[in-house]
């Protein structure tokens, strides 16, 4: 009896394994295929963008984040997809591609792939000396359509002539405020690349 | 995690201090060993701070006090410092920032920015004129960067973590984000004990990054009716991005370019 029951659970126990192993690949790759410069659904008057700089709320988006949607594909295996709450944050959490010495030519450096609950966020800037030129995400979540299109809205009502993030990398920035309480988020933020960049 | 880099004057560093990342940029052009005495003292005063105003360590001056096994007259001047604001706050706030919203006490929330504010002051009083403190998203910045600019500070885009939404440049500001971004609603309403809804983030900019910070946190746990609050608030100027994705902002808030 006992042993049929130590063999029942062992069974159990490593079909449980084997679909764990065979799934975790794939759970992953949740945020991927989506290119993260999507114009937004809602809302039409798309063809202001080129037109109409300041006209209404128009979400002149697209242009500018098309140019992102070369996604590197091989980020599934970068980090483990979701860390045990906040547990073990600071673990070692991506291959970080940052070049070797400071140089005065341009240089990209590549952060690590963060999950969050919405999917994989990677951000990677380039710097030209000590100035960073450009930005870009490499990898966004796009968990809803909803998102995209607050983005947008966002975009649009601040960035003026440019996309989201093409707007911003003349931006030139020496810091972000932005409420990266925990290590996690750090990790993730415009800020680690500038610390990193500079560092 | 402390470098320093020969391109530019000055130098950077960053700790994890109070639990949350802390980055240091003095573009002073010093001696090396003097920059790095600064740089020392400043992440010391702020290890100090976190040892004493930790709500994490039993043995920290806040919660002994809150134990009751400190009277008020034991405490430091700085913990007596910090209780008095507080209270101002809960005031000038209406109750929305409250340093007892989670039954005891926990002052964290003008802790980190007050912390800050005081290290860029003993910076500056110690001889940088130019230097710029970013504690998880709260920043003092006085003087100019090493480009010999006007500070550059972003404030991150609330639904992109790689991106700003807005560029603010000057030479002494205090600019604290507060929003829920992070880690969801996390920001509650202490009247209703519910989560605070309506603004995804708020920004605010004024003299002191301790009361900045905290008046960011309040107009948030304010929702909607936080941005009338920011707008009647003098001597501070600020930006809002509501959960609908719209953004106000003060007119004379000091955008770059």
């Amino acid at each position: 009896m006992r042993r049929a029951l130590v063999a029942i659970t062992g069974l159990a126990a490593s079909t449980t394994a084997l679909v764990v192993l065979k799934a975790a690949p794939g759970t992953s790759q949740v945020a991927q295929d989506v290119p993260a410069g999507q114009p937004p659904a809602a809302t039409g008057a798309a063809e202001d963008e080129e037109t109409s700089p300041d006209a209404t709320a128009a979400p002149a988006t697209g242009k500018p984040k098309a140019t992102k949607s070369a996604r590197p594909q091989g980020s599934a295996s970068a980090t483990p997809s979701r860390t045990a709450s906040g547990g073990a944050t600071r673990t070692p959490s991506a291959p970080r591609t940052t070049t070797a010495a400071p140089q005065p030519t341009a240089r990209t450096v590549t952060g690590p792939v963060v999950s969050n609950e919405f999917g994989n966020v990677q951000v990677q800037i380039t710097v030209s000396g000590s100035r960073i030129v450009n930005a870009v995400a490499l990898e966004l979540p796009e968990k809803t359509a909803q998102s995209v299109q607050r983005s947008g809205e966002v975009d649009s009502r601040y960035s003026g002539t440019g996309g989201m993030v093409v707007a911003r990398q003349g931006a030139d920035l020496d810091t972000v405020s932005g409420a990266t309480a925990t290590s996690r988020s750090y990790q993730q933020s415009l800020q680690a690349a500038i610390d990193r960049a500079r560092g | 995690m402390s470098t320093s880099t020969v391109l530019r004057p000055g130098l950077r560093r960053v700790e994890q201090i109070m639990g949350t990342p802390i980055s240091l940029d003095i573009a002073d052009d010093l001696p090396a060993g003097q920059l790095d005495t600064l740089a020392d003292e400043t992440f010391a005063w702020l290890r100090e701070v976190d040892a004493r105003f930790s709500t994490y360590r039993p043995d920290s001056e806040v919660c002994r006090f809150d134990r009751g096994e400190l009277l008020l007259s034991e405490a430091s001047t700085d913990l007596r410092r910090v209780l008095a604001r507080c209270a101002d706050l809960w005031d000038a706030t209406d109750g929305f920032f409250d340093a007892y919203a989670t039954g005891g006490l926990d002052p964290s929330g003008y802790v980190k920015g007050w912390a800050a504010q005081v290290a860029s002051d003993r910076l500056l009083a110690a001889g940088s004129a130019n230097h710029c403190l970013n504690a998880g998203g709260d920043v003092r910045l006085r003087g100019r960067s090493s480009s010999g600019q006007p500070w550059r500070v972003g404030v991150r885009h609330p639904w992109d973590p790689s991106a700003v939404c807005l560029v603010l440049a000057g030479t002494d500001l205090a600019v604290a984000t507060s929003g829920v971004y992070e880690r969801g609603h996390h920001v509650r309403d202490p009247r209703r004990g519910t989560p605070a809804r309506g603004l995804r983030s708020v920004t605010v900019v004024g003299p002191d990054l301790g009361l900045a910070d905290a008046y960011a946190t309040a107009a948030l746990a304010m929702g909607v009716a936080g941005i009338g609050w920011l707008d009647r608030l003098p001597g501070h100027r600020h930006a809002v991005v509501t959960d609908a994705a719209h953004c106000l902002h003060s007119t004379d808030l000091p955008l770059a370019d």
